[in-house]
Parts: C-alpha cells; structure tokens; sequence
C-alpha cells in the first residue's frame, strides 16, 4: 500500500492502541483523594463520558464528515433509553442487553422514518426536521404518562446484566462503557478510511462532483444518519442502566446542543478530537462547580450549571467556528508543533553560542 | 464510424422563461471526439448536466447504449459508464490527489457501511485494488509524484489533469470535457490534445465542450454548435469553419 496511507492507517491504529491502554489504566491511579480541592469523581465523569461519546462518535459522522446538522439527536438519546427503562421495568423478566439492542435499533428506524424523506431535499432541511423531533420527543416523554411516568419519570431501572454479570458498580459499568466505544472507535476509523469515508468527503466538499464521480449522496447521507440515531439510541440505552432512573428533563434541546458542541469543540471530522470534545465537555460542570469555593462572593446562580449550560455551549461555539474550526485537538496538535519549533530554535541558538 | 452509442433526441430545458435548450438533437458514435461549441450562454454546460442526470429536462429523451437515461440519478449514470469533468474545477477539498482520484473508482466498487466498517477480507481486497488502479492513472496523466498532496494544492493545469484523472478512474465509454483548456498555457494544451487522442485510440468516446479553436479542429470528428440553446450546424470541422451561421454567432458575441 501506499506510503502515505500506509502512515495514515497505522498512525490511527496506534493512537486508538494508546487510548485503550489509558482508558484501561486510569481508573487505577484515578481513585478520588480525600482532601482534594475538586470533588471529582473521574470514573463516575468517565462513564457519563462514554455513554456521551457514543452519541457523539456518531454526530461527528454525520456533521463532520457528511456536512449534516442535527439539533435533536437528544431524542434518539431519549427513544434509546425510554425503550429498555420501559421494558426492564415492565417486564421483570426482560433481559437487558436485549433492552439496550432494542433501544438503539428504534431510534434508528425512527432517524430512518425522520432522516429519508428530508436528506433527499438539497440543502440543511435536517436541521430543522431534527429540531422538531426533538422538541416533540420531549413532549412525549413528558406526557405519556402511563408509559413513561411522566416529569417524575422512570425509576428502579434494572442495572445492565449480560449473561449474569451484573454491572452494578461504577467500575464494572466504566470497563463495559468503554469496551463499547472503542470497539464503535475502532468500527469508525475503519469506515472513514473506507471508499465510503472517501464517499463521505467527497459529498461534505462538493456535492455535485461527489454525484457525478458515482457517489450516491443521498443515500450515504440517510445511511449516516441513521446510524448516529442507533449510535445515539445505544447511548441514551446505557445511560438508562446506569442511572437506574430518567426523567424528561435528561433529554431536552440543551443536551442535543451539546453534543453539537462537544463535535465542534473537539474537531469536526476528527475522530478523535470528538473524544477530547466529549471529555472535556462532560468534566466542564465538575469543574466549574468548584469555582465558587475558591472565588468568595461568586454569584449563587453562577453555582448552578444547568442556569446558564446553553449560554456557555452558544458562545463556545461561537468562539470554536471563529478561532478554531478545526477543533481543540488539532490546535493542541498546532500548538505543540509550534512548541516544538520554538525550542528548536532556541537549542539551536544556545548551541551556536557554544 | 459505427453504432451511436449517446442519442441527444429533442431536448429541452427551461430556466423560467429561457430556453438553456432548445429542442436539441444529435447522436455520437462509439469511439468519436465530439465536440459542442458556441458563444458564452449558449447552453452548452446546460447540455452536460441534463446528460449527467443533474437537470431533468422539460422534454426530449437522452439515450444511453440504447436506454433512456431521463430521471436516473448522477451516480447511477455514472456507473453506466458515462462521466463529466466540470468547466469550472470541482475537486474535493481536505483530500489527497490520490484520495480524489480513488473518489472516481467509487462507481466500480460495491462494499458499503458494514463490510468496510468490519474491514471484511472482500472489501480490503477491494480497496487495495482501488488505490493500484488510482495510483496507473496518476502515472498515466503524469501527476503521480504529487499522489500525497492536497488536490486544492497543485498548480491550476494540474488539479485541470487531477479531474481529468478523478473522471478517468471509472473506466467510462463516454468522456464529457467541460473547457478541459481553460487557464492552461499552450504547452498544457499541447499535453492535453495528445491526452485525449491517446484516450480515443484506446476506443473512448469524448464530447468535448472547448473555446480553444485550435484544439477543437485539430482533434474533434464531428461538431455540433449550439447558440442560444438551439443547434445552428452541424459537421465536420471543415464545414463548420466556413459555416456562415456559425461566424455570425461567433462574431456577435465576439470571438474567444
Ligand atoms: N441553474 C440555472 N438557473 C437559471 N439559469 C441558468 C442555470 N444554468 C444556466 N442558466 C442559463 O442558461 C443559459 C446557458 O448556460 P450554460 O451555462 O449552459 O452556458 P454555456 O454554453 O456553458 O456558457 P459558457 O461558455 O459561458 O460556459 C445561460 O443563459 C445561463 O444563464
Ligand atoms: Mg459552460
């Protein structure tokens, strides 16, 4: 194979071998130490990390590489994890994993049923169509009382079991979360490497010539999509088993938008700068929580994430389109290369004094 | 000349009130350099993209190795073995000249989301095939060396090779040129001619749409001249030169 590809597939390869060695190692040395200034509980953040990173492994397929928007994928979130907390507790007997596989499989026929009739349309009509799942998905967790318990919601949600192991800890439910998104990883780097990563580029940078080189656009876009909204739907299954509860108010417009922002955030089209979007997007609140403690006199709204979530998602977006469309990874990526290349200099000049 | 392998049969297309074109007709037969000329406006980038199955026309049928191809989608025009360049240069952006030309083979290769997704034996076959075929028609246009570079990168006469390349990657019977000589100097030119003639040799036919005279005469078998969406003659180029209608056209607009 060629050279440059060659490097390509085995610089990917290799970095998704150095994160699954990390992911494996952290929660040893990540016990939380009492005392610390921030109450953070990195495992627990960890699991809520993977189950985020699912959605968004699958948003970044659709926004970064198929140039789609979706501002309702909190739906697919919601579908995914109200199908298996209905069945489980319904039905005592349902096996979970069959809950979490029935969860996802819905929200992705109902993107098929949303996303084929409007990603045939030339231009953005997806925005707007998700927006409106969105809002009415919300609704009906909220109203359909007698299935979803209403605004109260959703409790005693069985935890996950498969083949009796019961994934009641944090622990075991961070190793079993984060199996699955490496193996969704290790499933998309395949896929974006593939003609149809190729295929999906080609139609993100134009269209007309992605059609005419033999790219069947809208069917790759409705195919994409749909795979987000199982991806989505795995997610919100997850959540539901490790919770243990749900109510309406995990699956509002706020969460949609910050899975568009943990994409932008951390690369549009970087698979694994979506990671570094997610991770620091879902460490963010913890963080900013402790600041009243340092800072006396902070404002008491200020202390309440969830008061001003939209406002800080908005204007991070805002800031990432502008300064770093290319997302946080990649202007790491730059800023250490320019690092690098100053130290270099400076080396250089001490060793020309010499 | 032999059977007609492209059948153009009163084609019409309407934006608004205007008529891009006019109840066009003509065949083009395996094999032939066809070129379609006239003024600015005149309809011929129209002409393409109702070929291509990106405008429908109003009426008329375009009949492709016997069938009509009126209401197929692009790619799957493509994939029946007919493909476009575009006048104005349509690379993919953020990808390699390989990775554009690999883009070509899209309608010769068949694996989708789940088998290259689960990198099955069949479909890695497949891809490596891709990438040998993309790199011989790199070598072939002469732009090989510039395989790892970003397409949007290369000089203007090579991302114009670059298309050429990406188009000739699915194997088509039919070549569609859209101004393939535009911004090239005349050494490019020169290259390009001798390209497109090797191409013929090899048994492919090509409709090409040019403002450069001296390479349209010097390869095209037969002309059509469109002007105001309507087909004013039709020929060899040496009837079409001495053709009054067609200096007439020409000189009211201006020459190119
Ligand atoms: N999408 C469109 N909508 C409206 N009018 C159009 C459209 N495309 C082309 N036209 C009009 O149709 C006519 C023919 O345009 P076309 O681009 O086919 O000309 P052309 O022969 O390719 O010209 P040129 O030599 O400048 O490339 C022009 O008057 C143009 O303005
Ligand atoms: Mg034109």
């Amino acid at each position: 194979m060629a050279r440059r590809k060659g490097i390509v597939e085995t610089h990917s390869y290799r970095t998704f071998l150095i994160v699954a060695a990390f992911i494996f190692i952290l929660p040893i040395w990540a016990r939380p130490i009492p005392g610390e200034a921030l109450h953070m509980d990195i495992v627990n953040l960890m699991v809520l990390t993977g189950i985020y990173a699912c959605a968004v492994l699958g948003l970044n397929l659709l926004l970064g590489y198929a140039g789609q928007i979706s501002l309702g994928h909190a739906a697919f979130f919601g579908i995914g994890a109200y199908t298996t907390a209905i069945l489980c507790t319904r039905f005592t007997w349902f096996p979970t994993w069959l809950g979490v596989i029935l969860g996802a499989s819905l929200a992705g026929a109902i993107g098929w049923l949303v996303g084929k009739p409007v990603l045939r349309l030339k231009g953005n009509y997806l925005a707007m169509a998700t927006l409106g799942l969105g809002e009415i998905a919300f609704i009906l967790f909220s109203q359909l009382k007698g299935l979803t318990g209403g605004t109260v919601g959703m409790l005693n949600i069985p935890p996950l079991s498969i083949f009796g192991l019961k994934f009641d800890t944090d622990i075991k439910f961070y190793y079993l979360v984060w199996a699955i998104v490496l193996v969704i990883m290790l499933l998309t780097i395949n896929l974006v490497l593939s003609r149809v990563g190729r295929g999906l580029r080609a139609l993100h940078s134009s269209e007309v010539a992605a059609d005419a080189m033999g790219v069947n656009t809208g069917s790759y876009r409705v195919k994409v999509f749909v795979w987000s909204a199982v991806l989505a739907g795995l997610g919100g299954a997850l959540f539901a088993h490790f919770q243990l509860y749900i109510n309406p108010e995990s699956f509002t417009f706020a969460l949609s938008i910050l899975f568009v922002t943990m994409v932008v955030v951390g690369g549009m089209g970087d698979i694994w700068g979506g990671l570094v979007g997610v991770v620091a997007l879902t460490f963010l609140p913890s963080i900013i929580q402790v600041f009243p403690e340092w800072i006396p006199g902070i404002p008491e709204s200020l202390t309440n994430f969830s008061n001003y979530a939209l406002v800080l998602y908005g204007l991070l977006l805002i800031i990432f389109m502008i300064f770093l469309p290319k997302g946080l990874s990649y202007g790491m990526e730059r800023g250490v290369a320019a690092g690098r290349r100053s130290a270099k200099l400076l080396l250089d000049r001490i060793r020309a004094h010499d | 000349m032999n059977e007609s392998i492209l059948e153009v049969e009163e084609v019409t297309k309407l934006f608004g009130g205007l008529a891009a074109l006019d109840d066009v007709s003509f065949s083009v037969e395996a094999g032939e350099i066809k070129a379609v000329i006239g003024p600015n406006g005149a309809g011929k980038t129209t002409l393409f993209n109702v070929l291509t199955g990106v405008y429908r026309p109003n009426s008329g049928r375009v009949i492709l190795k016997g069938k009509n191809i009126i209401g197929s989608r692009p790619d799957q025009i493509t994939a029946m073995g007919m493909i476009r360049t575009f006048q104005t240069v349509e690379l993919f952006e953020g990808m390699t000249v390989l990775e554009n030309t690999m883009v070509g083979c899209h309608s010769r290769s068949k694996y989708g989301f789940l088998s290259n997704s689960l990198r099955i034996p069949r479909a890695m076959r497949e891809e490596r095939r891709i990438f040998e075929e993309a790199m011989q028609i790199l070598t072939d246009v002469g732009i090989e060396t510039r395989a790892s570079d970003e397409g949007m990168n290369l000089a203007y006469g090579q991302q114009r090779m670059l298309e050429f390349a990406r188009a000739l990657a699915s194997q088509p019977e039919i070549l569609l040129l859209d101004e393939p000589a535009a911004g090239l100097n005349p050494y490019e030119t020169g290259e390009l001619s001798n390209l497109i003639s090797k191409l013929r040799d090899r048994g492919l036919t090509i409709i090409i749409v040019e403002h450069d005279m001296g390479l349209v005469m010097g390869i095209s078998n037969d002309i059509v001249v469109l002007d105001y969406g309507e087909v004013i003659a039709r020929g060899t180029p040496d009837v079409i030169k001495n053709d009054p209608k067609v200096i007439e056209a020409y000189l009211g607009i201006g020459t190119e």
